[in-house]
């Protein structure tokens, strides 16, 4: 489902994002990306959605070349991947319904389908007391629960989520995995950065351990150190 | 279908947006258009009415009796032989009367009183440039078998050159008001941008096309140019129909214009201001979207 070979990313300045990270992840995974802040997470995921272009390596994404990828086809590429940005970007003068219904309407759903599909997204993450408030009415878990629910609306085969519980107490955080293992149950290949250990060690999963954007180790079903 | 709507919807999102700037642009606009439709038409009107004026007759020779007929067809050739002559058409005394005749049948005691056997004959010259007249008149000077050279160009080409003028500044300031037009497009793009850049990074992140994400950027300068110019084009119909009824209709001039006319100039303005409104967007857009 996403393939990485020999991967590297420079920045124009200089500084080095990622340095040659080979890596494998199949579909129907759920994987964990950690690393300290600053390791190379985020960019590891923005090379995923092409919002980066790799300055070396091969890289391959739900059977699309990325690295070869022309400009005017990474809509497509983005079709097929739910994306949650490490900032929850919803707009401010919208409710949640809309929010996501707005996605929905970006990918050309019909009328009728947007209300039934919002509905259901709303509801698969649980935000049914909220879906008529506004972004600054929600608490920071809801935000997050928002942006993941709009991040399904293409219905993704790839779920990437860069530290969704980046600013949550440990309760909401578990809240937040719990339902991204939902989703990954129901088939959605799960990619989620976090730099939070306690979570990861708990879960049990495959990790990716990032340090100074090399791939220091990749432990499957066991604890990170 | 679904999606044509969004872009619709959107257009007039974005245009509500920026009021004062979506008018001045359409105002612009309709200055430009309006200069351009005017300035057109006017000139249309005046080569229509120059023409009748003349009959396409620039230049009248009149002949001196005394010499031979074969010195009059000599003379016609030499000027048929002039690249800047399309035509000579001989003209006999008897010729001359009968215009005469027709020119004041209105005035039955005048027609008594002439004595038609002065009208002379003469040569009547087509040029292929009115303004060349002056050339003929030089060329012609001391001829023996001339008389008297009129050339009744006089008038209509300084009506012409001025038309000229005015259809050449009109053109430049109307080029300016447009220019003028295109920077408050590009500015008012910019500023929708500004004010949608999460929606539109959010748009990028779940795939929308950049076709999509610029259409109602595109829509919104075609749109306004569109209006701009379609009320030129309304106003200037207007002008146009109130000129008939005008003193200047009854005294000075024909306003001679065939609606053919008018409707292609119409066509081809508002095709132009499609193009225009393009034109900006996709600038604006590049500065504005910077993908
Ligand atoms: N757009 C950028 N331009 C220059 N340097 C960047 C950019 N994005 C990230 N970096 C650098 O790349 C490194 C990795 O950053 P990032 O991927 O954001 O790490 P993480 O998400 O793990 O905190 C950092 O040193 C950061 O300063
Ligand atoms: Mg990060």
């Amino acid at each position: 489902m996403i393939k990485l070979d020999n991967v590297s990313l420079v920045f124009q300045g200089g500084s080095v994002a990622l340095s040659n990270v080979t890596t494998n992840i199949s579909e129907g995974e759920f994987v964990y990306l950690i690393g300290h802040s600053g390791s190379g997470k985020s960019s590891l995921l923005k090379l995923l959605y092409k919002e980066y272009s790799a300055t070396k390596g091969d890289i391959e994404v739900v059977d699309m070349d990325v690295t070869s990828l022309p400009k005017w086809k990474i809509p497509l590429l983005r079709r097929k991947l739910g994306i949650v940005t490490q900032e929850p970007q919803l707009l401010e003068d919208r409710t949640t319904f809309e929010n996501i219904s707005f996605a929905l309407e970006v990918l050309g759903f019909e009328e009728k389908e947007i209300d039934v599909k919002t509905s259901t997204l709303i509801d698969l993450v649980g935000l049914n007391e909220s879906m008529y408030k506004f972004p600054s009415q929600l608490s920071g878990g809801e935000q997050t629960r928002a942006c993941i629910a709009r991040a399904l609306a293409s219905n993704p085969l790839v779920l990437l989520c860069d530290e969704p519980t980046g600013n949550l107490d440990p309760d909401l955080s578990i809240q937040i995995i719990s339902l991204l293992e939902k989703i990954n149950r129901a088939g959605t290949t799960v990619l989620m950065a976090t730099h939070d250990s306690s979570i990861v060690n708990r879960r049990k999963k495959r990790v990716l351990q990032l340090k100074d954007g090399k791939l220091l180790s990749d432990v499957d079903q066991g604890r990170y150190v | 279908m679904k999606k044509l709507n969004y872009v619709f919807k959107n257009t007039f999102i974005n245009m509500r947006r920026n009021p004062l700037l979506v008018i001045a642009t359409m105002l612009a606009v309709l200055v430009s258009s309006f200069l351009v439709f005017t300035t057109l038409s006017a000139r249309a009107i005046v080569e229509n009415n120059t023409s009748r004026w003349q009959n396409g007759v620039h230049v009248v020779i009149f002949l001196d009796d005394r010499v031979t007929s074969t010195a009059h067809k000599q003379l016609q050739d030499t000027l048929e032989s002039y690249p800047e002559v399309r035509m000579v058409e001989y003209f006999t005394k008897s010729e001359a009367s009968d215009e005469f005749k027709i020119l004041f049948k209105d005035q039955p005691e005048l027609l008594q009183e002439v004595d038609f056997d002065i009208l002379p004959t003469s040569l009547r010259i087509n040029l292929n440039d009115p303004a060349d007249y002056q050339l003929i008149i030089e060329r012609m000077d001391g001829n023996p078998a001339v008389k008297e050279i009129r050339a009744s160009g006089e008038a209509i080409e300084r009506l012409l050159s001025l038309t000229n003028t005015l259809v050449l500044s009109a053109t430049i300031f109307a080029g300016l008001i447009a220019f003028a037009a295109f920077i408050l497009i590009i500015n008012t793009l910019r500023l929708t941008a500004y004010a949608k850049k999460k929606e539109i990074k959010i748009m990028r992140t779940i795939g929308a096309s950049s076709t999509y994400i610029r259409l109602p950027f595109i829509f919104e300068a075609v749109f306004e140019s569109l209006i701009g110019t379609s009320f030129a084009v309304g106003l200037g119909w207007g002008f146009i129909q109130y000129s008939k009824t005008s003193f200047i209709a009854e005294s000075i001039f024909d306003i001679a214009i065939s609606d053919s006319y008018l409707i292609n100039l119409t066509l081809i303005l508002l095709l132009s201001t499609v193009i225009f409104g393009f034109f900006a967007s996709f600038v604006g857009i590049r500065k504005a979207l910077n993908d």
